[in-house]
This record gives C-alpha cells, structure tokens and sequence, in this order.
C-alpha cells in the first residue's frame, strides 16, 4: 500500500479546514496535483513516488522555483518542452503540489 | 524495386557456417516462415512467426548451464528502457533503441553500424509509459522499424544505410500518435500498430509494402458513426476511444492471419462511454494483404480497469479435448488466459492464471466474463479493490510455449489496487492526455516480497504446474529451449535460467542494470549463445514507486552468453 496520496490528501485536508487564504492555497494545490496527473506523472512517477529512472521531484528545494520553472519551460535531457502547454496557474500549482509534498519543506 | 544484397555477407569470418545452420543471406518470406526451425540465425519477433519464443537447441543444459558466462556486451549509449527482441542474422546481432538502430558483430561484439533515429523532443509529451522501441523486423536485406514520430526506416541490413523512411499518413504525436511496438512481415506486408489511448487517438493497424515503404491500408479499431460497432459507445465517446495496438502480433502462414492485439479504451474512466467499447481490448485475426479483419473476440466489454489484449497471441498446435487443434492462445491483462481456435476464434478456454475478482469466470458460449460487484461498483463509481491492477496479471512482456512440455512460461505481475472513478473527464481531444487523474487508485499487495511470479501454466486450465515467486514483478519476456531451460530477466538486473520442469532457479548473472528486455537463443559453429538486452526502464519501473528498484540504475546494454570454453 503506497501512503504518499493519503499524505498529500492529509495534507489537503489540514490546509483546508484553516482560513480562506488557505483555502486558496489547497485549491491551488490541488490543481497542480491534476496537473502532474495529467502531464507528469508517466515519468516522474505516481503521486511524485520516482523509482530512481528520473528525476525525483520530491528533492526540489524552495530555493529551486527557477530551475524547476526553466527545465518543465524548455525541457532538459530527455524531458519535452512543456512551453505553450501549460498555463502560468497549473505552473504554480505544480510547485506548490511538488513543494507541499518535498522531502525537505 | 529489388535489392541486392543477396550475397553480400559472406564477407564475414564463419558466415559460411551459420549458412548450413540457417538459411543465407536475404531473409526471404520462406525463411521467415522457418524461423522457428532454423536456430542459427532469428530473423522474426518471438523466435518464429507463431511467437513461441521457443528453440529446439539443447547443448546448454540443466547440467552445464551453470558454465553459462558472458560473451560480450555492449553499450547502448541510451538510459531509456531496454526492451527490444534483438534480431540473429548472417553473424550480426541488431537491436533498437528508441533513438537509434544498430548491428553487432555477433562473435566480436563490435558495433558494425549504428543508424541514429532523431525525432522532435515535443513528441515525448505523448509517450505514456516509457521511452522505448521493441525491435525490428529483418526482411531481403532490410532491417526495418518504427519511431516515436511514426516513421517507418528500412535500412540496408549490411550498412546501415536508410533504403526508405516513410511517415504514417494523416497522424501525428499532435493528435497522439506515437510507434513503439516491432514491426512483423507477413506475406510481404510490413505490418505496424500505434500507441496512444492514454491520448484519445483513434487506433488502427496498418499494412506497408515491406519492400518499398508504400503504404497499403489501415484497419482502424474504434468504429466511425454509421460503422458497426459504433452504438457500443454512449453519445460520441468514440472519437477519442484509444483502442491502440502497441504490441506486435503473430502470423499463420497456411491460414494467411495475422493475430494482433488491440488495447484499452480512451479514457480509463469508463463512466462516460457506457457500452462494449468496440473493437477495444480484442484480439484480431487480419488479412495482412488487404487489411480485413476475419475474426476477432473481445476480452474485456466496457473496460474499467485498463486491461488491454495487446499480449502476443501465441499460434501452437495442441491437444483440445483429444484432438490436435490449431489455436492462439494469450495470457490477458485482465488475468485470464484465453485460448480461440485459430480459423474462426471460436473461444475454447478462459480461465484465470492469477488473482482476478472482477469477474467470476468467463461463458464459454457467448465469450463475455462473468462480471461481478467489483466490476459493477467500478463502473458506478463505487471505491472498490481490484485484482489485478492496471498494470495487469501480464503487461506487454511475453510469454513462451514448449511444446515438449506443453506449458506456457509467463511473468505474472501479483499487484492488486483500489480503484474510484470519479466524474468523466470532459473535454477530451485527440493529442491530449485522456483525463488520468479522475480515476483514483493505490496500490494493494498480498505480500510486500512477492509482487510477481513466473509460473509455467497449462493453457487449458490455467493452473500452474510450478510458480516461481519475485520481489518485484519481471517485464522481462521468457523464452524455453528443447533442453528444458527457461530464461528471462529480473528488474533488478539478474539474467537467470531457470529449470522448466520444477521452476528452480539454475543460473544467475548480474547485469548492470534491470531487465526488461527479450532473451532469445541462436547457433554459431555448433555453440549455442543467449542474447538478452539490459536496461531498466518502462512503465512499470516508472510510475509505481517499487522500493525494491530504488537502487537499480538506469543504462542500455546488450549482452551475449556461451558456455565457458577452457
């Protein structure tokens, strides 16, 4: 049984029972977590879980937005171009949910 | 056009000898025809045309196999999955990769050629479940295969050199194409499938000229509106229904059919295309001049649970109720093992090969599973759990049959999941991931160190003779030899022979990354060699966050195995 979806659905749940401003913050969360269903998740894994193959995202540090933003922007190594795809709110939402799920928060 | 190749290899140092073993030269239709019986070279996707992936050599034995020590290897230069039937021919071994084609020395191990495929690097945003290509098809001097971006290269097999490169008609990754199975000749006709249901493509199998490139038909499996079939979709959900043929099939030549698989319908959540799904999850038997389709039997009606029959249809002949029958037998995703007459698909046998509980068996008369509560609950939008996964009791990896034995040797995936569709995805296009997040689903395990097995199965009833339990599950093909041995690879890297009759395990070898590949055995000068490739990668090893892979490196390479020689 993988517990990383109950985490992140914990993680949901917490955010949502606080203030409106968080309420915020979960609905943009879980439109990054769509989006990486949608767009990610075929290499980086189900629910951020990487096997090793590629990059594990649950490493990106909160210093490391530009990096992220240029690599899913422009692609890098074996990974498309997501440019022209993705809007500017499923970009963030997708930080959001990768740095809602990090290793190091 | 004719090509001249005819004569060109004997260049090579011992080519003479793997003539008198296997047939010289320009691989013409007749030596297809006689893969299976000529082991000094393997010139067609599964060991022969009926993809029984089974030899009749025999000097590597239960006794000596232990002797069994690497020959060479070889580098890929690619960190993608590995997952190609490498094609034995005129003392070269070819093999694939998702960006390039390459022939090998087959006694030396050195590159002799290598063909570089490049392709756009927008079209890996239509690839679902790996980066991958499963190999080519060797025909009059041509080696010849598909990529990502739907082309279709022969190459000169001496040199490398592209003889033609044409492009599928009408399609593009745009719209969700994309090409990753083996191409197989059959009576002259190169024939092809496409990948992409998980993008809302219209699916089809489609017929070349393997001489030429011309392209000769396409048979679509989603029918058109006023087509038959078409009333098994709700509303106008046929338009992006999936129905994708990413696995390569398998040809009889005295029937003139060709069995090929057709896989899920688009999108997985099955709420807003109420009905059968047709010609989704079938099994087809095609005319490969003309492209008609003459039979074919649906697993899985209205498929929840992504369980596509695109496995290899195995052609054998076999004893059905005392009697010797041709038939085509495929070990489904769905977890039942399907065994159709091979003249008119009539259904013979169904049944399960590993855990299954969406439905309590399959009607022997009207060929439709007995579907039950899970299935029911699935479909009405009910959390339920399910065996098998998505991932299926077998994926894409291959079975072989003996038929000494009469067994088939299968790497069953042991994974169950819960399961809850949510509301349909709307908006659906061609191009554009099918809405894979309504359906929600975790993983469930009986026991977290045997998540697969390989079991040597009787066909007709489904019961293992022997099963041989894995940490993680093996998308490694299996292959079985005259001298009882079955081989096939382990995700976290072993190559292993096993014993055929009691399932134990008689050699290992560690290559550098997991396999996923196809083993295949062939003949030089009397030895007998095992080739197999290496390299981790596919869907499974992608999206399901074994921990037993976590320390398994990535990495493309291609091996070869004799016995040891003082």
């Amino acid at each position: 049984m993988r517990s990383h979806l109950t985490a992140a659905a914990l993680a949901a749940a917490l955010l949502a029972t606080a203030t409106a401003a968080r309420s915020d913050d979960a609905a943009v969360i879980a439109l990054g977590e769509e989006t990486f269903n949608t767009y990610c998740s075929t290499c980086h894994g189900n629910n951020l879980e990487s096997t090793g193959q590629t990059f594990d995202l649950r490493k990106l540090k909160a210093t490391e937005r530009a990096r992220f933003q240029n690599s899913v922007t422009n692609g890098k190594n074996q990974m498309p171009p997501w440019k022209g795809v993705l809007s500017d709110a499923e970009m963030e939402g997708l930080w959001r949910y990768i740095r809602a799920n990090a290793n190091e928060k | 056009m004719k090509r001249t190749h005819r004569s060109a290899p004997f260049f090579l140092a011992g080519a003479f000898a793997l003539a008198a073993a296997g047939g010289l030269s320009a691989q013409t239709l007749e030596d297809l025809k006689k893969d299976h019986e000529t082991p000094g070279d393997v010139l067609v996707y599964g060991m022969g045309l009926q993809g029984q992936r089974y030899s009749p050599l025999k000097s590597i034995t239960k006794d000596n196999v232990k002797r069994l020590v690497p020959k060479w290897s070889y580098s890929m230069n690619d960190t993608r999955g590995a997952e190609a039937f490498p094609l034995v021919s005129n003392g070269m071994v070819y093999t694939t990769s998702h960006s390039a084609t390459v022939a090998v020395d087959a006694v030396t191990g050195k590159q002799v050629w290598k063909t570089v495929h490049d392709y756009p690097p927008e079209v890996l945003r239509i690839v679902c479940c790996g980066i991958v290509n499963r190999g080519a098809a060797i025909y009059n001097g041509k080696v010849i295969r598909v990529t990502l971006d739907n082309h279709i290269v022969a190459m000169d097999a001496k040199t490398g050199k592209v003889v033609y490169d044409v492009v599928s008609p009408e399609i593009s990754a745009d719209t969700g194409y994309s090409m990753t199975g083996a191409p197989l000749i059959s009576n002259g006709v190169l024939i092809t499938g496409v990948a992409g249901a998980e993008y809302g493509i219209r699916g089809f199998i489609e017929g070349y000229d393997a001489e030429t490139g011309k392209h000769l038909w396409r048979l679509y499996t989603i029918p058109k509106e006023g087509e038959p079939g078409h009333e098994t979709w709700a509303g106008d959900s046929a338009k992006v229904g999936g129905g994708s043929s990413w696995v390569t099939g398998t040809y009889d030549a005295d029937l003139d059919l060709v069995y090929w698989g057709v896989g899920n319908p688009s999108p997985w959540n099955p709420r807003g295309r109420k009905g059968d799904n047709l010609f989704t999850n079938a099994i087809f038997a095609i005319r490969p001049k003309t492209g008609e389709r003459v039979w074919y039997y649906q697993t899985s009606p209205e498929d929840p649970f992504d369980y596509d029959a695109v496995q290899t249809p195995v052609i054998a002949t076999i004893n059905v109720e005392g009697k010797p029958r041709k038939v085509v037998m495929q070990a489904n995703r769905n977890g039942f093992l399907y065994v159709l007459d091979a003249a008119d698909g009539k259904l013979l046998a169904a049944n399960a090969f590993d855990k299954v509980n969406w439905a309590d068996g399959v009607d022997l008369k009207t060929g439709r599973p007995k579907v039950n509560d899970v299935f029911k609950g699935a479909l009405a939008g009910e959390n339920v759990t399910v065996w098998p996964s998505v991932s299926g009791s077998t994926n894409w990896q291959h079975m072989a049959f003996s038929p000494l034995t009469g067994a088939l040797y299968i790497n069953v995936i042991h994974v169950g999941m819960t399961y809850q569709a949510g509301d349909p995805p709307k908006n659906l296009t061609m191009g554009r991931p099918s809405g894979p997040g309504s359906v929600k689903r975790t993983t469930v395990l009986d026991d977290p160190n045997v998540l697969g097995y390989l079991k040597a199965v009787d066909p007709l009833t489904g019961k293992s003779k022997w099963e041989t339990p894995y940490k993680s599950p093996n998308f490694s093909s299996t292959m079985v030899t005259a001298s009882n041995l079955v081989f096939t690879g382990v995700m976290t890297g072993e190559f292993q022979a096993l014993d055929a009759d009691t399932g134990k395990v008689l050699w290992s070898f560690q290559t550098p990354s997991g396999i996923i590949g196809q083993p295949i055995t062939w003949e030089r000068d009397g030895k007998q060699y095992v080739t197999v490739m290496s390299g981790i990668g596919g869907v499974y090893a992608l999206r399901s966050g074994d921990p037993n892979l976590a320390n398994v490196p990535a990495g493309a390479s291609l091996w070869t195995f004799g016995l040891f020689e003082d």
